[in-house]
This record gives structure tokens, sequence and C-alpha cells, in this order.
């Protein structure tokens, strides 16, 4: 399947029209952020179209023009119409695309972003009844958000004076809420909605999501192997990890500075920053300028990408400063081996540091969770546990036994294998209500 | 799904959209003055010889000018109309160092493929003596060079330079044509017109390599685009096969001549559609003013405002300003010419008088006036249409007149003389109908037309 690709079709102009005229509604909900119903509402009006439908009469005939134009005017006068027009024609062939194409019949239909993945799993519970798995590692909805404030070939008109009149809906508006219905039509369309941790979990439920549908599944590390790296901590000095390439978003300054704040209490301190530094050369540059500035060359080194299981039997604690992650494995790999995790609270990090809400019994903290860009409490987090041996050891404990509980590669598998299996042989689903109003 | 904002980026800075193709109009508007320039002068040379050279080698020189004119005009038409596009898009595009290159090419072209014809005919059909096979020759090529030197100077927007290097030439062409007339008779009156011509050429030649002081680079470069425009070129051959097409058809009527050099042609009908014609110049002249003037400015508006991101209102009004410009043109175009044509079909019996023409063609210059006049008023849509780079209607309306003007000319022919000149003239009122709701149809739908069906990015 080719997004944007559709049959050619032939539809008398007669025949155009009308059917366009029935899109009008639907389309316009479709860019002001719908749900399954616009879908289900499209869908019912093409389907027993068949072979008449296509790019001929969706997009090029006089009568989609004339629908493009209706569709323009209840925008800004202002708004520019090239680009109206090439967005229109875009997401609308992308969106037709998802509708038209042949479906591969499956007992169960898993998508794995909202988006595009997610519509065409909608239409699949639509026209098959059969459930929909949904797993999204990223929150497509969110990501996509950001790439259209971002996209510079989105032509923006210079303002020549501030507007107060018109609907103030602006050509990323309909990207966004055409995304928005997207995703909101998937949530709705599927049985289950899984991402990897709760904060995710959050946003989808923001974006629409069901409650009783979310779970978290989160991914997994290889526990055996990461268990049997033997400690040698004994042979070296008290020694902070880095794990993770040298690039802004990681904000290695953060980790730097905090360990020069570290260096008072601990003089014999050891950091290494474990990943590869060629992918900022810049950036990495200046790591090493502030390394030099805070006189930590003699304790601080930069090994370049290595093998994490080699390293890990030599670190007594893990830092992290991302400003953004998902859900870093590093702490699950380093957790399996004992070592306790200092981290930001981005993404997963919190909930695999501490615990999940529901987590029963309570297993205690596997380390701490500071404030992004905070180089102080990383600090006295990381100094806490280079000092205060039997806090260290409890914490590395304490994140063991969640890695081993909560964390295996081994369950995750195990966890969809399940759920394909319950779902392969559920009935199928209650056909969607079109809401008419 | 990063992809789809590379795309549309990249869709929203083509170019497409953008057809500048007023090329056309020049090319087939700026050629009015030189074309009245030749007709003089050929009359001139043929009255002033009248007496001093027998009647077949007036006839020689008459035919072999017809013949040379009309062919090479057919025979040319796809790589002018070629060269012309290739042109206007690398003018468009501010890189014009292919010029010189592809005036050689186009004329060697030319000459390669028009000349085992051109031999064939002047040396082994027609029955000339030697003298007038190597003149018949060389005007042939002569003038098939002067379509394809046009295009260079239409773009260049040299008129008073054309005009009067035409009215120079030919002055000359006259001039020698009657002095050596009696001397060497149809070959001499051939080369005396040969030498106006060529003073022509190399005058025009020379202002383009003025022009375009670049050095010869990439002269076949232009061939390459023979596949993307095949429409067109397919449409330059055809647009000038059916303006010839009822006139070479009326030359196997029984009426026609064979003449003793074994060309055949049907004088009473052919003269009868050139003076007809030539009472199309005043509008021709009037359109070419619209065109140039605010025509063009309001059709550049159009399409550069749509690349500057307007809004669909501006798109709305400037649209209004093509739609009522082009209004206002037509009237005063149609008020002007069907002026002219009334008053000349009333008086045609005076002038037919006054110019000593033979009463028999009467019937089929008024029907020619008729058609001339139908027949403008459809070209001048189809280079509206050409302005918007609606290749394919055009080429469609081409081949309307084509099949028309054969078919109806022949049921003329068998119907008998009286029925002489409606081939043409129903021709042309049919091919003028269907142009005139196409083009309707166009302008109405004219932002659909631009950002749909003719927008390359979009097929």
């Amino acid at each position: 399947m080719m997004i944007q690709t559709l049959p050619q079709g032939s539809a008398s102009p007669k025949l155009s029209r009308e059917v366009l005229d029935r899109l009008y509604q639907p389309l316009k909900d479709l860019q002001a952020g719908g749900d399954l119903s616009v879908v289900s509402q499209i869908l019912d009006i093409l389907t027993p179209l068949q072979d008449a439908v296509g790019d001929e009469l969706l997009l090029n005939s006089p009568a989609a023009w004339d629908l493009l134009i209706r569709m323009a005017d209840t925008y800004d006068s202002d708004m520019p119409f090239l680009d109206f027009f090439w967005t229109w024609r875009m997401s609308l062939a992308s969106f037709y695309s998802m509708l038209l194409h042949p479906l591969p019949e499956a007992r169960v239909y898993h998508a794995v972003s909202t988006g595009y993945a997610g519509l065409l799993a909608a239409r699949a519970s639509l026209e098959t009844h059969r459930p929909i798995l949904l797993t999204e590692h990223g929150i497509y909805t969110t990501e996509r958000r950001i790439e259209i404030a971002m996209a510079d070939w989105l032509y923006e008109a210079p303002s020549e004076d501030i507007k107060i009149e018109g609907s103030g809906q602006t050509l990323r508006d309909i990207w966004v809420k055409t995304f928005i219905t997207y995703s909101r039509a998937c949530y709705q369309a599927c049985s289950k909605i899984i991402t990897l941790y709760e904060g995710n979990q959050q946003l989808q439920i923001e974006e629409g999501a069901d409650p009783e549908k979310a779970e978290v599944i989160p991914n997994g590390v290889d526990y055996a192997y990461y268990v049997n790296i033997a400690s040698e901590r004994d042979k070296y000095p008290p020694t902070i990890a880095f794990i993770g390439r040298v690039v802004p978003i990681k904000d290695v300054k953060t980790f730097i500075r905090a360990c020069g704040m570290v260096l008072p209490h601990v003089s014999n301190l050891r950091v290494l920053v474990l990943g590869p530094t060629d992918e900022d050369e810049d950036y990495f540059q200046e790591c090493q300028n502030l390394v030099s500035f805070l006189n930590m060359d003699d304790h601080l080194e930069f090994t370049g990408k290595v093998q994490l299981g080699a390293y890990l039997g030599q670190v007594h604690v893990i830092a992290l400063t991302s400003i953004s992650e998902a859900q870093p494995l590093v702490i699950l790999e380093a957790g399996a081996a004992g070592v306790p995790s200092v981290a930001t609270n981005v993404g997963a990090c919190k909930e695999m540091i501490l615990g999940r809400t529901n987590e029963d019994p309570p297993l205690g903290a596997g380390g701490a969770i500071t404030p992004l860009a905070n180089p102080g409490a990383t600090a006295a987090e990381l100094t806490k546990l280079l000092v205060d041996d039997a806090w260290r050891e409890q914490c590395g404990r304490a994140i063991k036994e969640r890695v081993r509980r909560y964390y295996q590669k081994t369950d995750l598998d195990r966890t969809y294998r399940a759920l394909y299996d319950h779902y392969r042989h559920a009935p199928d689903t209650p056909p969607f209500p079109v809401s008419t109003a | 799904m990063a992809g789809i904002g590379f795309v549309l980026r990249k869709l929203s800075q083509q170019d497409n959209l953008l057809g500048v193709v007023h090329g056309f109009a020049h090319a087939s508007l700026a050629s009015v003055g030189p074309w009245l320039l030749t007709i003089v002068s050929l009359s001139s040379i043929i009255i002033f010889t009248a007496n001093a050279v027998p009647t077949p080698n007036l006839d020689n020189f008459r035919l072999v000018v017809i013949y040379n004119f009309a062919f090479s005009l057919v025979f040319s038409g796809p790589i002018v109309i070629l060269l012309t596009r290739y042109l206007s898009d690398r003018i468009y595009e501010k890189e014009v160092k292919e010029a010189p290159g592809m005036l050689l090419g186009g004329l060697s072209i030319a000459y390669v493929t028009q000349l085992p014809l051109v031999l064939f005919f002047y040396f082994y059909y027609v029955e000339f003596g030697d003298g007038t096979r190597i003149a018949a020759v060389l005007n042939f090529f002569l003038i098939t060079s002067l379509w394809i030197v046009g295009i260079f100077l239409s773009a260049l927007k040299g008129y008073k330079f054309v005009t009067g290097s035409f009215a120079i030439g030919l002055l000359c062409s006259s001039l020698g044509a009657i002095w050596l007339a009696p001397i060497f008779d149809d070959a001499g009156m051939l080369a005396g017109f040969n030498f106006g011509l060529a003073i022509i050429l190399f005058s025009l030649i020379s202002r383009i390599f003025a022009e375009y002081p670049y050095a010869i680079v990439n002269p076949f470069g232009f061939l390459r685009f023979v596949h993307t425009y095949r429409i067109l070129v397919v449409g330059g051959l055809v647009a000038n096969f059916s303006i010839w097409i009822d006139k070479w058809i009326m030359w196997f009527a029984p009426a026609a001549e064979t003449f003793g050099n074994r060309m055949i042609a049907y004088p009473d009908y052919d003269s009868a559609m050139f003076l007809a014609y030539l009472f199309t110049v005043p509008a021709m002249a009037l359109f070419m003013f619209s065109v140039e003037t605010s025509f063009f400015e309001k059709q550049f508006k159009f399409i550069q405002d749509i690349h500057h991101h307007v809004s669909l209102t501006r798109i709305r009004a400037n649209h209004q300003a093509i739609l009522s410009d082009l209004g206002q043109s037509a009237r005063n175009l149609v008020v002007l010419q069907v002026s002219i044509t009334i008053t000349v079909i009333l008086i045609v019996p005076y002038l037919f008088d006054a110019l000593e023409i033979n009463f028999t063609q009467l019937g089929m210059f008024r029907l020619g006036l008729l058609g001339a006049m139908f027949q403008i008023f459809f070209q001048f849509m189809f280079i509206v249409l050409s302005y918007f780079d609606l290749r394919k209607p055009v080429l469609f309306l081409h081949l309307l007149f084509l099949v028309t003007n054969a078919g109806f000319t022949l049921i003329s022919i068998a119907l008998g003389f009286p029925y002489y000149g409606y081939g043409y003239f129903l021709a042309s009122l049919v091919t003028f109908m269907v142009t005139f709701v196409v083009t309707l149809r166009y302008l109405d739908q004219l932002p659909y037309q631009v950002f749909v069906r003719n927008n390359a990015s979009v097929q």
C-alpha cells in the first residue's frame, strides 16, 4: 500500500457531484478534529461506489475542485490558497488511500502508531469488526504537533497587521486536527491501547483514549545477561557512568557540572561517559572544554562507543540528565546488574526507578529522580549514593528486583503472545454506532 | 511518515503552474507585417514583369513561391513550435546561452529533413530549366530559414527591426526580380527574389548573434524535449497543415489547372482565399495590441500571484479581471471584423471591377471572407488557450479544423463549382463554434484548469 496513491477510478460528473456533496460535512469534521464517526461516515459513502471512486472523482474532477473551494471559503479569507490547495490535496490523498486500498484479512489488527497506521486500523475495525490493538511508543499526535509547528514547508504569510477578526484557523491547524481525528478514531476503534509507560498513557487518555482500554507494557531487557555481570566495584574508586550519545538532547553538560559538584565530597571520583562522541563534534568539544574548566581532566573519561557489559561491573551509579526520553533501557540494564540510577524526570524514568503507582508490594527506590537541567540536584543524589554504601546497596537491590519482576524481555514477548491469543479467538466487536446528530 | 513534509515542500516549490508561452502569440502575430510586405512585393513583381516574361515562366515563378511558402510552413511547423517552446522556457529561466546553438541546430535539422523531398521535387518531378531548379530550391530553404529565425526575433520583440529588414529586403527582392526577369525569365525572377530574402535572413541572423553573444553550445539540446512537448510538436504540424489542406484539396478540383511544368494549382481559388485573408489584418493588429498591453499583464499577474501565495479572494479577482478584459477585447474585435467583412461582401463587385479580378472568383471570395473571419476568431482563442498552456484542447481543436476543412472541402468538390469555398467556410464556422464553447468553458474554470488539469505536479 502506497500512501497518497489512489486508483484512477471512473465516475460520471453527476455521480462525482453527488458523492462530493455528501462528503463535504464529514471532510469538514475531519479537518476540524473529528473521531471514528467521521471515518465511518466517509467509508459508508465511498465503499458502495467500488471501482468508480479514485483519483479522478475525489481529487481531480471539477466537482472535487468545487468542494475544495467550498471548504477553502470556510477558512480565513487571507489564507494562502496555493498552500491550502496542496494541504487539502495531500492530506486527503493520504486519507483516501488508507480507506480505498484492499485490506488484508486478519483475525487481529495491530497498529504501531496512530496517524495513518491507526487510521487504517480504524478502517479495519469498521469493515471487519475484528479487534484492533495499538502499541504507541511515542505519542504520534504530539510528535506530529511538534513537527508541524516546526515545519518550514508550510508557508506563513507575513502578517501585515494584527488581526482581530477571522476564525484564526491556519494550515497548521488543519494538519494537526486531521491527525487528531486519526488518533481519536484509532483509540475509539481499539480493543487495547498500549504504551510503554504511565506518562504516555496519560497523554493518550488526554487525546481521547478510553482509560479502560489503556495498558502499559514496558519494553524489557535481557535480565539473565545483566544479572550475571560480576561486580568488580571494590577494585575501583567510586564511579559514576553516563551511558548515552554525547549530544545536546542528553544534556551531557549538566551531567559534567553535576560531577564537578560531587568532586569536593568524593575526592577519588571516577567518571565515565560511555557512548559515541562523533555525532555532534561541536557539542563534544564544548563538553571537553567544560571538563577542563572544572579541573576534572584526571577524573572524567570519554570512552567512545563501548560494550556496556564490560563496564557495568565497575560502575557504582548511573546518571542520566536527558531533557527527553521515552523508556531508556540503560536504567534497566544497569538495574539488572544492581546499579542504581539518578535520572531526570522524563519519559518512563520515574516509574522505572521509583516504581509504578500501583506497584505491589512497593519495592522501594532504585535510585533517584531529579528535575531537568539541575546539576545541583543531580549532584546531591549522586553524592548520597556514592558516600552512603548502605543506601546504594538498598537501591541496587530494589532496582534489580523491579527489573526481574516487570522488565524482562521474555515477559514482553509472552505478554504480546497472550494478547494475540486472546483477541484472535475473541468474538467480533459490535458494529460502530454512527452518530448522525 | 516524515516523508510527507518533504514531498509537500517539493511540490509547493515547483514551477509547473507557470507556463509562460507568450512566444506563441508573438510568433503568430509578429509575422503580420512581414506577411503584408511579402504580398506587396510579390504583387509588384508579377505586375511589373507581366509584359517582359512569357506566361508559363510567370506561372513557374508564382507556383514556386506558393509551393515553397506552403510546404516550408507545414514541414517546419513541428520544429518551429518545439524551438519556440524551448526558447521561451529558457528565457523564463533567464538561461539563454544555448540560443545561438539552438538556431544552428534548428536550421540544420530543418535542412537535413526537408532537403531530399525538395531536391526530388524540383530536380526530378517538375519540368524546369536548371537555373530555375536551383533558384527554386534556394528559395525554399531561404523561406524555411526565415520561419526558424523568426522564433528568436519574436522572442526579442524586435518588431521594428524585423519589419524594417523585411521592407528593405523585399524592396531589393522586387527590384532584383524586375531587373533580372527580362534577362533570365523565371530563374531571374526567383534569383532576384532570393537576393532580397537572403538580405533579410542575414540581417536577422546577425541581430540574433548580437543579442545572444554566446558560443555555440548544445545545438541539439532542444531535441530532448520532443517527448515532453510531443503534443505541441504534433500540434505544430496539424495547425499548419489545416490552414493549407483546403487549398491543396482544391488543386485537385476539376476546375484546377495542371501546368506545363507538371505543378498543379487552382489560381482562382488560391487568390480568392489569400485576398479574403488580407481583410483580417486590421483585426490581427488590434488583437496583437490587446494581448500585448492588457491581457498578457493580467494573465501574468494571475499566475504570478498564485505563486506569491495570495488568497482565494485575490485569485478570484484576478480571474474576473482576465474575463472582463477578454470580453472587452472580444467585443471590439468582433465589431471591427464583422463590419469589415460585411462591407467587403457588399462591395465585392465594385472591388473586383476596380482590381480587374475574374468574376468567377466572386462566390469563393465571399465565402473566403466569412471563413477567414471565423478562422481568425478561433485562432485568437487558440492563442488565449496557449497562454495558459492548455496544449491538449488546442491540439484537439487544430485536429478538428484539419478534419472539417479537409472533409467539407472534399464534399464541396463533389457538389460542384457553386459550392467551392463552402468547405473552408463551414470548417471555419464549425471550428469557431466549438472553440468558442471550449474557450468559454476553460476560461470559466480557469483556476481549476491551472491548478488541477494543467498542473504537471498533480498528474
